[in-house]
């Protein structure tokens, strides 16, 4: 699914957010990335999100290189990814309803596709019930949730969840890690940021760790007993 | 959680389907309503840019009018001598009709030259009836044509040498006073049109970019799940077409008002006609309107090449 080749990126700034960076990722993967702060976790995302372009190296998703991406392409590239943010960018003035809906006006469906697909997609999640309040009546874990939806409802192939469980509370962390894998059981691939080893160590992942720009660790499906402490 | 079933969901679209078209009108509109102040400001400003384009026009259209009307007159009035016998009178106009290059030569006693000015008048010309009397102070005169008016300065120059003549007066000079006015017109009218279209351009960008500025999450969404540039900035588009569309219709409204109330205070002037634009009404509201719809979506394209070379984070600081 994705593919990175001696991937480097220095900013306009000197610094060098990614050295010679090589990762593969399988379709179907559930992969961790971890690291500390400015360790070039959000430089690797953008990237696969081709919000940066990289200065040496290659980038392949979903078997495009995505390095010789021509600039009206990019938006059809995204829409095989669905993005989970950290501070669920939620649009206040929509209901629930249309801030998922919104995801599918944008690339063009029809208003039949998203009667059809919105209403399906927030009963997975549980939001049936919601879909008319505002993202300000919801708690952080029902509106990391509606985030969560948004993602899906066009069907991605790759979800790239950054830091999605940083804003709400630790016991609903692990609801919505939970939702991912069972997301990714169905066959899609997710890529989530964290900072929390909790999490990490509960689900049997791979996780792949970045330093100084730099991957330092990768361990496929690391085998941890769940830690009751965490 | 519920088993995940494969619905069939939008694949590649091109973003600017039919379909979305009515969505992305709306968006247009809500961005005006939820900007009102700045969106009623970009209608001020390009309202006064095409006023004053259209009154530039008008302005030419009137004195290139005048100017027909005079040169199709070819007449030209030779004053005689206060107090002069009317044998005298009749003499001079002998010597005129003399002259090779005379066409016509028709008298116009001081009693004619006021009824035909009350004729023209109507009912304005009541102050002028006490001069049907002996208060007349109008002089006699001649109304000439000449057969080839190349030769103009010097035919003149013969009847001003005749005995008893005053003072010729050439309609040419008036033509030459207007001709100099309308370049004045056109040329200053020139400037201010364009200062005020590259103020127009700016207010309305500006307009557009504290849109874009309040709807940047969305924009930073729309982005995100894959919509095209071309979907992003189609509603800013809008925005900036319905503000000239409106400014147009504003404009062209006022403009035909004020000319035709303007028409109509100063039909009662001597020699000249004004331009009815009755009959080109609609052309002018056309006009207009596709020309605020131009400057409106350029506007739009201003800012929007900036602003969509921004990505995720970048907008706005989110």
């Amino acid at each position: 699914m994705i593919e990175f080749k001696n991937v480097s990126k220095t900013y306009s700034n000197g610094t060098h957010a990614l050295q010679n960076v090589n990762l593969t990722v399988a379709d179907g993967e559930f992969v961790f990335i971890v690291g500390s702060s400015g360790a070039g976790k959000s430089t690797f995302l953008k990237l696969i999100m081709c919000e940066e372009t990289p200065n040496e190296g290659d980038i392949i998703v979903n078997g495009t290189h995505i390095t010789s991406l021509k600039k009206r392409e990019i938006p059809y590239l995204r829409r095989m990814m669905g993005i989970v943010f950290q501070d669920f960018r939620l649009i206040d003035n929509m209901t629930v309803y249309e801030n998922v809906a919104f995801a599918m006006h944008v690339i063009g469906a029809t208003q039949s596709e998203i009667k059809k697909r919105v209403p399906y997609i927030l009963s997975l999640l549980n939001l049936q019930d919601k879909q008319k309040c505002r993202p300000n009546e919801l708690s952080g874990g029902e509106q990391q949730r509606v985030g969560l939806a948004r993602a899906l409802v066009n069907n991605p192939k790759l979800i790239i969840a950054d830091e999605p469980t940083g804003n709400i509370d630790p016991a609903l962390s692990f609801e919505i890690v939970d939702l991912l894998s069972e997301i990714n059981r169905r066959g899609t691939t997710i890529l989530m940021v964290t900072h929390e080893h909790s999490l990490v160590k509960h689900f049997h992942k791979r996780v792949v760790e970045i330093h100084d720009g730099r991957i330092v660790a990768d361990t496929a499906s690391m085998e941890v007993e769940p830690d009751a402490q965490d | 959680m519920r088993k995940i079933k494969t619905v069939r969901t939008p694949k590649k679209r091109s973003g600017s389907r039919l379909s979305s078209l009515g969505y992305l009108l709306k968006e247009g509109v809500k961005n005006i309503w939820s900007n009102r102040t700045m969106s009623f400001a970009s209608v001020g400003v390009l309202v006064s840019c095409l006023l004053l384009t259209g009154a530039a026009v008008l302005f030419s259209m009137n004195v290139d009018v005048a100017m027909k009307s005079l040169e199709g007159n070819n007449s030209t009035t030779v004053y005689l001598q206060e107090g002069l016998p009317t044998l005298t009178s009749l003499r001079v106009g002998q010597e005129i009709k003399q002259l090779d290059n005379i066409e016509e030569c028709e008298f116009v006693s001081k009693q004619d030259a006021v009824q035909n000015m009350l004729d023209m008048l109507g009912d304005d010309g009541t102050v002028l009836e006490g001069l049907l009397g002996d208060e007349n102070f109008l002089p006699d005169a001649f109304r000439i044509s000449m057969k080839d008016l190349n030769l103009y300065d010097e035919t003149a120059a013969q009847i001003e040498a005749i005995n008893g003549v005053d003072e010729i007066i050439d309609y040419s000079d008036i033509a030459e006073q207007l001709t100099s006015l309308d370049n004045l017109v056109t040329s200053v009218g020139f400037w201010i049109v364009l200062i005020l279209s590259l103020v127009s351009l700016f207010i309305i960008s500006n307009t557009i970019r504290v849109t874009m500025f309040s709807r940047r999450l969305e924009i930073s969404i729309m982005k995100s799940v894959g919509a095209t540039n071309w979907f992003v900035r189609v509603p800013f588009i809008v925005e900036g077409v319905i503000i000239g569309l409106l400014s147009g219709g504003v404009a062209s409204g006022l403009l035909v008002l004020v000319y035709n109330k303007l028409v109509s205070s100063i039909a009662s002037i001597p020699l000249f006609s004004p331009v009815d634009i009755g009959p080109i009404t609609w052309r002018i509201t056309l006009i207009f309107m596709l020309a605020g719809a131009l400057f409106g979506a350029l506007g739009g394209l201003i800012t929007l090449g900036k602003y969509l070379k921004k990505e995720g984070g970048d907008l706005g600081g989110l």
